[in-house]
Order: C-alpha cells, then sequence, then structure tokens
C-alpha cells in the first residue's frame, strides 16, 4: 500500500515538471502596417519590430514568377494572436503568416480579389484586419474573411 | 415625381460614398502625413531667418497639432518611442529655442553696434598718439618737459590699445561661440547670422588695426620684460581664438576673393606680430649686456643666444693673459653678477623659456660654462672659501680637545681628594 502511494506521488510530481507553461494573453498587434521594399535578394527587413526574412516564396506563389519581387513593396501588419497578414498592389491574396523557426509558414491564403489588388492599405481594427482597396473594405482574422 | 426621387437618391449615395472614401484611409498613410508635416516643420524651424518667420511657424505648428488632434490615439501608438503630445512639445520647444537664437543675435548685433563706435574712436585715438609719438621722438627737444609728454602719451596709448585689443577680442569671442555652440557644418541661417556680425562689427579691419597697432607700438615705445609678457600672453590668447575661427571664415567666405585674401592677410599678420615680440625679447636682452659694455654675436633664437654666449666666454678663456687679470676678472663679475643674475635670469629667462625661445637645457649649458670659467679666470675664488672652512674645522676640533682635557683633569682632582678619607 505504501509502496503504491509513492509511485503515484512520483508520478504526479513528474506530470507536474513536464506541464508546458503557457504565458497568456499576449498582444502581438502591430498598431499600423509596415510598407517594406523588396530588396535585390528578395529579403524586406523591418527596422522597428526587427526582423529579415526572404519573400522570394511569397512572390512566387502569387505570381507563378521568380522575378516578379524586384522593385516590388510588400504591406505587412501583424493581429494580436501574433499572425501576419502580408500582401502588395496585384496580389489576389492575403497571406497569413505564422512564425518558425529560421522563418515564417504561410498558414493561410485569404482570397480578396479576383483582378489583383490596385492600391490595398491593411489597418489593425479591434478583432480583425481591415483591408482597403479603392475604397472598399474587407474585414479578415487569421481563419478568413469575416461573415463568410 | 419619380425622377426627382431617384436624383435625390443618387445624390445621397454619391456623397456617402465620397465620405467612405475619406475615411477609407490607411492609418500607415496617416502616420506618413504626420511624419512628413513633421520633418517639413522641423526644417522650417532650422531655415529660417527671422523672428517673423519663426512666429508664423509657432502658428503652424497650432493648425498642425488640431489637424492630426483626431488621430491622436493612433499617433501615440505609432510614433514610438514618442506620442503625439511628445512629439507636438518638441517642435514647440524647437521653435521657442530658434525664437532665442534671433533674440540674442539681435542683442549681439546691438552691443556690437556700441562697440564699433567705441572701436572707431578707439583707432583714431591710436592713431593721432602714435603720431604726437613718433614727432617728440624726432623733435631735437630733449628736455624734461618734453619727455614727461612723451611718457604720458605713451601710457595713455598703451591703456588705449589694450582697452580696443579688449573689444575686438569680445567681438571675436562671440563669434568663437557662435561657432562653437553650431553644428560642423552651418546652415544658410547660421551663415547669415555669423556674416551680419562679422560685417557689423567690421571684424577683419578691427583684427588688422589690433595687430598693426600693436606692431608700431613696440617700435615706437621701449617695453620692459612685463610688458612684453603681456604681449605675448594677449597674442597667444589672441591667435589662438583667431586660428579657430579663421579656417571657418574662409568657409563662410569661400566665394569672395578680397575676404579670402584679408583672411589670409590677417594670418600674415599674426605671424609678423609674434615675430616682432619675440625679436623685441632678444633686442632687450641684447641691450641689458650693451649697457654693460658687453658685446655678443647677434642672437634671435635660443640656439643663437646660448652659441653667442658661448662663444664670448671661450673668447674672454682666449684672451686670459693677453688682457690684463683684473679686466677679466671685472668682465666675468660684470657679465655673470650685474647681467646674468641680476636681470637676465630673473626678467628674461622665465618668459624665454614659458615660450618655448629657450630650454632648461639651454639655460644650464650657459651656467655650467659661467663656474668653467670662473674656474680659469678666478680660481682663488673658491680655494679661499676651503680655506675659511678648514680654519673653522680646526677651530672646532681645539675646542673639542681642549673641553676633554679640562673635563679629564677635573675627574682626577676628584677622585685624589676622595681617596685618603677613605683610608681613614
Amino acid at each position: 500500500m505504501k509502496s503504491k502511494a509513492f509511485f503515484l506521488s512520483l508520478i504526479l510530481l513528474g506530470t507536474a515538471a513536464c506541464s508546458s507553461i503557457v504565458l497568456q494573453p499576449a498582444d502581438y498587434s502591430w498598431p499600423i502596417e509596415n510598407v517594406l521594399k523588396v530588396d535585390d535578394l528578395g529579403f524586406v527587413s523591418e527596422t522597428r519590430y526587427t526582423f529579415r526574412i526572404n519573400v522570394k516564396n511569397l512572390f512566387n506563389e502569387e505570381f507563378k514568377d521568380s522575378t516578379s519581387f524586384k522593385g516590388k513593396e510588400l504591406r505587412i501588419i501583424r493581429d494580436a494572436k501574433g499572425y501576419y497578414y502580408a500582401t502588395g498592389n496585384e496580389f489576389k491574396n492575403v497571406y497569413v503568416l505564422m512564425t518558425q523557426e529560421n522563418g515564417m509558414k504561410v498558414e493561410n491564403i485569404i482570397p480578396v480579389s479576383q483582378a489583383g489588388l490596385k492600391s490595398p492599405v491593411m489597418n489593425q481594427k479591434n478583432n480583425s484586419i481591415e483591408l482597403i482597396d479603392n475604397g472598399l473594405k474587407t474585414y479578415f482574422t487569421n481563419k478568413g474573411i469575416e461573415g463568410k | 415625381m419619380f425622377f426627382t426621387i431617384f436624383k435625390k437618391s443618387l445624390i445621397l449615395v454619391l456623397f456617402f460614398g465620397f465620405i467612405t472614401a475619406i475615411n477609407a484611409q490607411s492609418d500607415y498613410e496617416k502616420t506618413q502625413n504626420f511624419k512628413n508635416k513633421y520633418a517639413s516643420l522641423e526644417q522650417k524651424i532650422k531655415d529660417a531667418i527671422t523672428l517673423e518667420e519663426v512666429d508664423a511657424l509657432v502658428e503652424s505648428i497650432a493648425a498642425f497639432k488640431n489637424e492630426f488632434a483626431d488621430h491622436k490615439a493612433l499617433l501615440d501608438k505609432t510614433l514610438y518611442p514618442d506620442n503625439f503630445s511628445s512629439a507636438i512639445e518638441k517642435l514647440e520647444k524647437a521653435a521657442e529655442l530658434r525664437k532665442g537664437d534671433f533674440t540674442q543675435i539681435v542683442d549681439l548685433q546691438t552691443e556690437v553696434g556700441t562697440l564699433k563706435t567705441a572701436l572707431t574712436e578707439l583707432n583714431d585715438q591710436n592713431a593721432s598718439l602714435l603720431v604726437q609719438i613718433k614727432d617728440l621722438q624726432f623733435s631735437q627737444k630733449k628736455d624734461q618737459a618734453t619727455i614727461n609728454s612723451l611718457n604720458r602719451l605713451v601710457a595713455s596709448l598703451k591703456a588705449n590699445i589694450k582697452e580696443r585689443d579688449e573689444l575686438v577680442k569680445g567681438i571675436v569671442d562671440s563669434l568663437l561661440q557662435e561657432f562653437t555652440s553650431a553644428p560642423s557644418s552651418l546652415n544658410d541661417a547660421e551663415k547669415t547670422a555669423i556674416f551680419k556680425k562679422v560685417e557689423t562689427g567690421n571684424l577683419f579691419y578691427n583684427v588688422e588695426r589690433t595687430i598693426s597697432d600693436n606692431i608700431q607700438f613696440m617700435k615706437v615705445t621701449s617695453l620692459t620684460a612685463d610688458d612684453l609678457s603681456d604681449m605675448k600672453e594677449q597674442y597667444k590668447e589672441f591667435s589662438k581664438t583667431w586660428r579657430q575661427i579663421g579656417p571657418k571664415l574662409s568657409q563662410i567666405y569661400l566665394n569672395q576673393a578680397n575676404r579670402a585674401r584679408q583672411i589670409a592677410g590677417i594670418d600674415e599678420l599674426f605671424r609678423q606680430w609674434n615675430f616682432r615680440i619675440n625679436n623685441e625679447i632678444w633686442s632687450s636682452i641684447n641691450q641689458a649686456f650693451r649697457e654693460k659694455n658687453i658685446t655678443l654675436m647677434n642672437f634671435k633664437n635660443g640656439d643663437d643666444f646660448t652659441e653667442s654666449i658661448t662663444t664670448f666666454i671661450d673668447d674672454e678663456v682666449k684672451n686670459l693673459g693677453v688682457k690684463r687679470s683684473s679686466e677679466s676678472k671685472e668682465t666675468f663679475y660684470t657679465f655673470t653678477d650685474s647681467v646674468w643674475f641680476q636681470q637676465v635670469k630673473p626678467n628674461w629667462v622665465p618668459i624665454l623659456i614659458e615660450n618655448n625661445l629657450l630650454t632648461e637645457a639651454q639655460k644650464d649649458t650657459i651656467e655650467t660654462r659661467f663656474a668653467q670659467w670662473k674656474e680659469k679666470v678666478d680660481p682663488g675664488g673658491f680655494a679661499g672659501y676651503w680655506i675659511y672652512i678648514a680654519i673653522a674645522a680646526a677651530a672646532i676640533v681645539l675646542v673639542l680637545i681642549a673641553f676633554m682635557f679640562i673635563s679629564r683633569n677635573k675627574k682626577n682632582r676628584t677622585v685624589a681628594e676622595i681617596a685618603p678619607k677613605e683610608n681613614d
């Protein structure tokens, strides 16, 4: 009986030590989007939140052209949950990205325009991201367009 | 009827569409718009060249603040590390500071104007005094009254030159302050302010006059060691300040060939002034020897001076036996005691060393030669002392021996007196 109780307490202690620690809630949102120029090597650099990332694959995915990034701008904003939203002129989609070790992974692709965006801007709203293009407003989260 | 309703509805749709389009603005664009206007105002404050311009900018800042007040919440987040209020405060402070610069410039211009009048008067007075002094020096009349009058004129001239130098130095110093407080490259407004000050103060002319009057003053008067030491000090301070502002003034007057030449001319005048002071110091030292009928080879620097003295001593040593011994001794004592130790060493050597005209080593070389010279000219001088020391030592030894002898006798007598009593 005594030995059973001993093993049970050992198991309980072990479980407690292994459980992951979660810090919550968090707010990762950026107050405004960032408009970043893609350099010749396909990188964009953000100085305030300090990251540098190669976005060639994103342009390749969007335009099916490996050199389409040259001279382009990428608009990026981050929501409270920590998702990044990236889009730009002539994009048909907004890309939802999440950080991972040494990079970012596309978590979702939100189609927003059949013809391609003309002059998109993104704003931080309470629980979503606002996309304005040609006076048209669209609201979305990492899961997709709201109300759809 | 239907058409009228349709028309009104269309107008309403268009109106609300327009409102939506206005509101449909990127937060990013709003922030960028704020930042651009902010930077433009900041630049305008820097570039303002009059107090009125800054006053107008203060009003623009107030309008700018109102324009973006509705976006305060957004800007508070996006202007990191500033916020809306602190950014506006910075602008207002910059405008206030710039206003202060202009108020100071107006004050300085008034001050320079007053100085200019005083300077013109002093320049005129000095010119007239120099003429009077020269007239008196060339006059055949050398009675006491003339000499007294000359001395009075020299004293007034000296005081006037000093006063005028202080005024000019004040202008140069205030320019220097402006240069040191300004960034390394001056903007147009700063250049204009300095340009105005230079021209209002007639700076170039006054600096030239200061130096040339000092040179003239040295020519017409005989100066003491203290006078020359003061003048050297003044030269050093003044030329140091000029070396700091000269190149910057050259930048401002880059496109004015005549002014650029004038600046180069002033540099040359400073060199002449220094040369003249050094010359005067060496001449005064030579004069001290000449007054005692000692003729040295001409010297204008420390090397020549040391060389001249050692050559003189060598010649004197060579001439021993040719000249009468008393004559050689007299030359030695006059040279060393009357001139070197009494006048040159206390009055001139400190000035020479302080101004790097003579080194400690050179001074030591000269004084070592004096000891060697003395050994040749008057070898008994030191031997005589040794005799006195030997006599004094012998006297002390004798006194000690006598004291010991007396005390021993006393002891023996006491023992002899006690011994018979013990036998009893």
